[in-house]
């Protein structure tokens, strides 16, 4: 068993970490289509991950959140992305307020922090996922640098997205799964938002003729 | 007694839903409404009295699932004597309502409307039920906001919005006052609880002590209207529908009165320094001045009754504050004695001022327009309704055989004892307050002589007032249930006393009804017989048969009591309404021997005729009073904001990305400060 779950963890960190280099994948791409299938392809491991974790602890129930993940993340959520960005005919994010390798080095940056703060927290985690915890952390803080670094409505939904990924990571990692039914709550919400900003991005497009969130500074007082 | 509950919750709930369950009908949503509150009412007023007869409180509670929240309740005699004067004030407008909003519900929904008030009469009650601070802060919390939506029911005027928005703001500052008093006890004792509050494990500071003082002042104080936190009264009650208006200025102000005692006397058990009592003191007498002075001249007639519930608090804080002042030089029978005043004269007010509320909703219903200058002549087209406005007229000025005069009386004999007090600082200042109470007492007479005078007798001003017709019956069972409890509490006080002795008992540690009753009960001697001693029974007995007299004497000497019908002599013109006194003159010496008070601006514009400057055509008389609080407290309070708002937008960028920043440099922030 100790021997089983040894692996199991070393499996669960390189899961963790792969998680967190398509991360560093999609702040260093410049096109867009690219940047929605990296999403998936980290929503993919994901996936992978919680079903690692599922299977090493015997918790049923994150085998449906995994299924969910799945489902959400890696089909439907891409998909829809991925027609907005057709109907908006950009195909490259041309404008960063951060080039990539500044933006690559702020989120080592991050990364490094992440681990600085989980540092006192990890010893008091389970065996299986402690180092997790730590980048869970940095993807949350590199999907809200994303959200920053990006001028384009599109990007800041996939930051948004990244940065659920690594809560939803933070969530199996660190207690094994939230309730089922907070899962499908945030799973639902996540689906929402996507849907919502997918049509407020096409109203932009519509009523700025760009969807560089910038031109919202217009509507300040 | 927990069955009694029950019906009252329950009441109420049926109240809520049903009207909003049932088809759109209005007819069957007023009367489920109105029935389900009177039931309701009903409960609470048999609760509230066993609850004051009863000897321990009765305590429920239910833990829930959010963390320090209880929902416990207590009803010990304090809150017992407010769900009593809640219950009765509630059910009167109830009945009221049942026939008000017949017509003049404007666009507001009835089922919308009935609901509210259900949930609004709830909200009070458990207000002072609650013994948990969060509860009680929820429960506080709700019923101002559901009071708020109440005042904003004809919210397409814009005076209506403008008024709910002043209400709103005030009462959630107000709110905030008070929880941050309660949070202060939180953190010394760890819990919600009232029982901890009462017997923390540790004692709070001196400083603490004085923090919470002030804090719940200004928090209750904004609720019941203290000057200088009285400016939203004027504006929220006159548009609120009149039953709303009854409950807000009868009952919901009183719910600070409530606070008010619950803090001082039983969390900190009567233990505060004189200056506290004299705080109170000093704020309620000013109010009790200013708020009777600006009632005088306001001839809106909702408005000027909200002016007067600034002074009947005043008086109110008048007896509370002298019995604080008692308590805290151990003199514990006079503090009993100052408490049970104010108490008193918390129950008088709720019953004359709701009254009337109704009494100005009726003649609003008869005649469409608030306005006193129109009105004129209406007791001899709505008789039922001046008799019983004539009724809340006298009580709220303090004339004997009525409720008011009792309470006031017992209000100046506590402060007129104030020689037994050590200082002599605050035996100067106790007959001050009492000479200022007294100046008060006049010139609610004079304010009320003038509204009951212009609005319902000499002849009608106005095509409305020509107009006007008796309101339905609904509406005169309401104010004539008030009436009753005016005159019951005027002409009783034998029965009241040994009641509110109850209530004050446990708060100031001694009971006074054997010393406050003399004659066998039948009089009222709060020092001693010799000093000072009231009966009223013999005083209404006195009053009949005083008049009986008159009429006697009358008969025998003046000759026959027949009426003649004759043309009053009008100098030889034409009488026409246009000569009567108005409401503006009456008021005028007043003015101006107050002008230094008043600051009023008159403005006079004459007209001439053409041919000759010695004959004015057309005259046009203007005066207005300067709003002194608004001007230099709350303007320059806004301004200031307003500033200080125009600074910070400098970060209001209208930058997505700035904003996130922002959001992330906290994050960090936070994490780091965590580690």
């Amino acid at each position: 068993m100790q021997g089983l779950s040894s692996i199991g963890s070393q499996l669960v960190d390189l899961c963790s970490a792969l998680l967190l280099l398509t991360c560093f994948a999609i702040v260093a791409q410049r096109r867009l289509s690219a940047c929605v299938d990296l999403f998936a392809l980290q929503s993919a491991f994901l996936v992978i991950t919680a079903a690692l974790v599922a299977y090493l602890t015997g918790n049923q129930h994150i085998y449906i959140a995994a299924a969910l993940t799945g489902v959400i993340k890696v089909i439907i959520i891409p998909r829809v992305l991925k027609k907005v960005i057709d109907r908006l005919n950009v195909k490259r994010e041309l404008v960063m307020y951060i080039n990539v390798p500044a933006g690559l080095l702020i989120c080592g940056g991050l990364v490094m922090l992440a681990f600085f703060i989980a540092q006192p927290i990890i010893p008091f985690g389970f065996l299986l996922t402690r180092d997790a915890l730590a980048i869970a952390l940095a993807i949350v803080l590199i999907g809200l640098f994303t959200m920053i670094a990006r001028q384009k409505a599109v990007t800041q939904l996939v930051g948004f997205l990244v940065l659920e990924n690594g809560l939803f990571l933070g969530a199996t990692a660190a207690t094994y799964g939230m309730p089922l039914i907070v899962e499908l709550g945030v799973f639902f919400d996540v689906l929402v938002a996507t849907l919502i900003a997918g049509i407020y991005t096409n109203r932009l497009q519509d009523a700025f003729d760009s969807v560089d969130t910038d031109r919202l500074t217009v509507l300040k007082e | 007694m927990l069955n009694l509950l029950w019906i009252l919750l329950g009441g109420y709930v049926a109240g809520i839903l049903l009207p909003l369950c049932l088809p759109r009908r209005p007819e069957a949503q007023r009367f489920t409404a109105g029935v389900s509150a009177i039931v309701a009412a009903g409960a609470g007023i048999i609760l509230g009295f066993l609850g004051l007869t009863s000897s321990e409180p009765i305590t429920g509670s239910l833990a829930s699932t959010i963390p320090l929240l209880t929902l416990a309740i207590r009803l010990d005699s304090l809150a017992a004597f407010f769900v009593f004067t809640i219950s009765v004030v509630g059910l009167a407008a109830s009945i009221y309502a049942i026939g008000y909003l017949r017509h003049s519900a404007g666009s507001a929904s009835i089922a919308a409307l009935g609901a509210l008030f259900n949930a609004y009469l709830l909200a009070m009650t458990f207000v002072v039920l609650a013994d948990n601070g969060f509860f009680f802060l929820l429960a506080w919390e709700l019923m101002s906001l559901l009071s708020y939506v109440l005042v904003v029911t004809e919210h397409e005027n814009m005076e209506v919005r403008y008024a709910g928005l002043f209400y709103l703001i005030m009462t959630h500052i107000g709110t905030a006052f008070i929880a941050v008093a309660f949070l202060i006890f939180f953190q010394s004792t760890g819990s919600f609880s009232f029982e901890t509050f009462r017997q923390p494990g540790q004692p709070l500071s001196e400083d603490m002590r004085t923090l919470v003082f002030l804090m719940a002042l200004v928090g209750f104080g904004t609720k019941a209207g203290i000057v200088p936190l009285h400016v939203w009264l004027p504006y929220a009650h006159p548009v609120a529908p009149s039953h709303v208006s009854a409950v807000m200025s009868g009952v919901m102000i009183k719910t600070a009165i409530y606070g008010l005692i619950r803090v001082y006397f039983d969390f900190f058990g009567g233990q505060f320094p004189w200056w506290w009592g004299f705080t109170v003191l000093f704020l309620g007498t000013t109010s009790a001045l200013l708020g009777v002075m600006y009632a005088l001249m306001e001839h809106d007639l909702k408005k000027l009754l909200a002016f007067h519930s600034v002074e009947n608090i005043g008086i109110i804080l008048l007896g509370i504050g002298a019995g604080m002042i008692f308590q805290s030089y151990g003199l514990r029978e006079l503090a009993a004695l100052g408490l049970l005043a104010g108490l008193y004269h918390t129950i008088n007010h709720a019953m004359f001022k709701a009254l009337l509320f109704l009494g100005a909703g009726s003649l609003l219903y008869a005649t469409h327009t608030r306005n006193m200058e129109e009105y004129g002549g209406l007791l001899r087209r709505m008789p039922w309704t001046g008799f019983f406005f004539l009724i809340g007229a006298v009580s709220i000025s303090a004339l004997p055989p009525t409720n008011g005069f009792v309470s006031e009386w017992l209000v100046f004999q506590s402060l007129f004892l104030s020689f037994q007090i050590p200082t002599v600082f605050l035996k100067l200042m106790l007959p001050i307050a009492a000479a200022v109470l007294a100046l008060t007492g006049v010139l609610a007479l004079t304010c009320f002589a003038k509204a009951f005078g212009i609005s319902f007798l000499a002849q009608p001003r106005s095509p409305h007032a020509r107009h006007a017709e008796e309101v339905p019956v609904p509406l005169c069972i309401g104010m004539g249930l008030l009436a009753t409890f005016c005159i019951a509490l005027g002409i009783a006080p034998m029965v009241v006393v040994p009641l509110l002795d109850r209530v004050v008992a446990p708060l100031a540690g001694i009971s006074i009804e054997g010393k406050v009753l003399a004659m066998d009960g039948w009089a009222l001697a709060p020092v001693n017989v010799e000093f000072s001693s009231l009966c009223t029974p013999a005083l209404a007995l006195l009053l009949v048969m005083l008049s009986l007299l008159g009429l006697g004497l009358a008969v025998v000497f003046g000759g026959r009591l027949k009426t003649r019908h004759y043309k009053t002599w009008g100098c030889g013109l034409n009488l026409s309404p246009r000569m009567e006194y108005t409401a503006t003159a009456f008021v005028q010496p007043i003015k101006r021997v107050f002008s230094t008070i008043y600051q009023p601006t008159v403005k006079l514009e004459t007209e001439f005729l053409d041919e000759s400057r010695y004959f004015a055509k057309r005259r046009r008389f203007e005066f207005h009073i300067e709003p002194i609080f608004e001007k230099y407290l709350y303007d320059p309070l806004v301004a200031f904001f307003s500033t200080l708002a125009d600074r910070l937008k400098v970060i209001q960028a209208g930058s997505l990305h700035l904003y996130l920043t922002y959001i992330f440099v906290a994050l960090i922030a936070l994490l780091l400060l965590a580690v």
